[in-house]
């Protein structure tokens, strides 16, 4: 048998949307469910006298259990169909949460937006899609949700497909499916719902059946994290950013601003003739000298060596301009300030903000940030790793950014 | 023979966090080796971040209620990959003959924690390697990669930093506290056994079935329970695992006294 890698699968949306919900039924139709996970919550929902609550197998704190609500977010296996593996992820839907739901997120390659067919669309929907879009998850499929509540009529599936897309022009993304459902009561999850026949496409689980494109092969580009011993000779190790290399090519070292031969490529008991994106490997290059962690080796067309960056920053917490923060990129760190802080907004309705010199939890905001000491980066594009960073606080993630 | 490039990308993931953590706290690190199948794989994968050369102790957390099978286990690789062995017992617990005939939540508390809590005090550890997964338990499921537990031991569950892209974490330790660092979280009970298979690794003899009968998860004698299985090779492990709906710590005790007890206990600082 033929396995496929795993399709990490966030579901984002509003409060009581029903996103843990919808996870919940998908494990138990495919049969993913264990037999003790189902005699679990039966015991905790006799226990707190409610009828049989999907949510609970992702629910596991007691404390969300008894709040009705996820605190943080979590993941869970799934068999697909055809070999295809699949990992739900739960995100909270609440505000002060925000921070899980990126957490959550940062993991995905595809996303489901629930919404509930019920209510108009709410700030959380956006700022969920805001999210999606800034972390570089553009495969979007919208599961309009409780159908069961609107008694499955077309026009309530219609009006929301129309909110929704136009808040989605405004973001920038366009989500590729819009579809009715009751996670519920199990419509159009796996099979076609009978009660609306007025529905063409198809039920959720064949969706995320279907592939989804690739994000394009890009340049070489390995972030040094570490150069170990070995039998006398130095070897640096790290994880292949993007790209792939061979023993014998030349290859620059920035911001150390040099350029050398790969030598070998190194991994435990084993020979290796190449190495591709994604992998954690050793190099050895001819001259060794000055490589240590932070420095990128890299290829073809070379990133930027600079102290000033433009950026758009999501803050996680409220940040102060005259803070001391650090700015992460790969491996790289650097002592960095935040200047020009321009065009905050706020990142549910996108209306900008006024900011002094500090900004408010959960703004956006665009920056040139200004670092102590050089750092390699390059444009944001289709999400590369010298493309997005985060800013530290006593070691703490309170902002994640991308390179403008 | 599965295909593999997705074992790989497990693998990666984790060699990739086991060289971060050892950037961030160099010789005040050690790994939690149980020599079940998933620390044991932990190890494989240690040895590979570091080429064969371990610069870090290995911790057995020792109850003396472990099946035999495995102290013959910890004592043949220990020698054979040539590891630094550190054997954690809570002594005063045990003089006061604490068992788990004394009372379940108690004996994990005393003689696993407690025990581990006085080797980290003991030794000055910022930082310690456990192989958990998230589909074991879904309270283990909302881990973070790095993740602290304070000088109590407590995990603060309900405020847990942000982590992204399983690359940027939270890695400052406060005082007198310990970050555990998780580098299988990704992993499932399946991946596990496809990888002992794919990297032909050796497992204690307690997972094969004899007489019909074998464990799915092993610790110690008296709180474990064999499931029913005609399982004797890897190969024929992973096919059981494949179709089975019986969840794989459906043998141990003490996560199902009762509801919460998982989430009680860690958030005292079991593992």
């Amino acid at each position: 048998m033929e396995l496929k890698k795993y399709l990490k699968v966030v579901l984002a949306g509003d409060v009581d949307a029903g996103k843990s919900t919808l996870i919940g039924r998908f494990l138990y139709e495919s049969g993913s469910l264990s037999d003790g996970a189902m005699e679990e919550i039966e015991r905790v929902c006799q226990g707190l006298s409610s009828e049989f609550e999907f949510a609970y197998l992702l629910d596991s704190f007691e404390e969300e259990r008894q709040g009705q609500l996820t605190i943080d977010t979590t993941q869970s296996f799934c068999r697909g169909k055809r070999g295809k593996q699949l990992i739900f992820i739960d995100v909270p839907g609440h505000q002060e949460l925000l921070k899980n739901m990126i957490c959550g997120s940062s993991y995905a390659e595809i996303a489901i937006l629930v919404v509930d067919a019920n209510k108009s669309i709410q700030a959380q929907t956006k700022r969920h899609l805001f999210v999606l879009e800034f972390l570089g998850v553009d495969q979007i499929i919208v599961a309009v949700n409780k159908m069961d509540a609107v008694d499955y009529k077309e026009d309530v599936f219609e009006a929301i497909t129309k909110e929704i897309n136009a808040f989605s022009a405004i973001v920038g993304i366009k989500p590729g499916y819009f579809i009715p459902l009751s996670a519920k009561n199990g419509e159009n999850m796996f099979k076609r719902s009978k009660k609306m026949p007025w529905y063409e496409g198809l039920p959720l689980a064949e969706r995320l059946d279907s592939s989804f494109k690739k994000r394009a092969i890009q340049d070489f580009r390995f972030s040094i994290q570490d150069v170990y011993e070995l039998n006398n000779k130095k070897v640096a190790v790290g994880e292949i950013i993007s790209g792939k290399i061979k023993p014998g090519q030349t290859v620059n070292i920035l911001p150390l601003n040099k350029t050398a031969r790969v030598k070998k490529i190194n991994v435990f008991n084993k020979k290796k003739s190449k190495a591709v994106a994604r992998e954690s490997i050793g190099l050895t290059l001819d001259d060794m000298s000055g490589l240590c962690r932070g420095q990128i080796i890299c290829k073809s067309s070379l990133p930027k060596v600079t102290q000033e960056v433009l950026t758009r920053i999501i803050c996680v917490r409220p940040l102060d301009i005259k803070e001391k923060m650090i700015f992460k990129c790969a491996t790289q760190e650097a002592a960095v300030c935040l200047k020009q802080i321009t065009g905050a907004r706020d990142i549910a309705t996108l209306e900008p903000r006024s900011t002094g010199t500090a900004t408010g939890q959960n703004d956006v905001i665009e920056a040139l940030l200004i670092t102590d000491t050089p750092i390699v980066v390059e444009k944001n594009k289709g999400f590369n790793g010298l493309g997005r960073f985060v800013l530290k606080v006593n070691s703490e993630i309170c902002a994640v950014g991308i390179i403008l | 023979m599965a295909d593999s490039s997705y074992l790989e990308e497990l693998e990666n993931k984790s060699i990739y966090i086991i060289r971060e953590a050892y950037w961030e706290y160099g010789n005040r690190l050690a790994i939690l080796w149980s020599m079940g199948k998933d620390s044991t794989v932990l190890v494989h994968l240690i040895r590979k971040a570091f080429f064969g050369k371990v610069p870090v102790p290995f911790v057995h957390i020792d109850t003396t209620f472990k099946f035999k099978e495995i102290y013959e286990f910890r004592d043949k690789y220990t020698k054979e990959w040539g590891l630094d062995l550190i054997i954690a017992k809570n002594i005063p617990a045990l003089q006061e003959n604490i068992s788990a005939q004394t009372g379940r939540f108690n004996c994990c508390h005393a003689l696993k924690t407690e025990a581990l809590k006085q080797e980290i005090e003991k030794r000055g550890f910022k930082a310690l390697f456990l192989a958990i997964r998230r589909d074991e338990h879904a309270i283990r499921a909302k881990e973070r990669y790095f993740s602290q537990r304070d000088k109590e031991f407590r995990w603060d569950y309900q405020n847990q930093p942000l982590e992204l892209w399983s690359g940027y974490y939270k890695t400052s330790v406060q005082d007198g506290a310990h970050i555990r660092v998780h580098p299988l979280l990704h992993w499932r009970e399946i991946d596990v056994w496809r990888y002992i298979q794919r990297e032909r690794l050796p497992v204690v003899g307690l997972y094969f079935a004899k007489k019909n009968k074998r464990y799915r998860s092993i610790g110690c004698a008296c709180c474990c329970q064999p499931i029913e299985s005609k399982a004797d090779t890897v190969k024929k492990v992973i096919k059981e695992i494949e179709n089975t709906r019986i969840s794989e710590r459906s043998g141990r005790a003490q996560d199902k006294e009762k509801e919460y007890m998982m989430q009680k206990l860690r958030s005292l600082g079991y593992m």
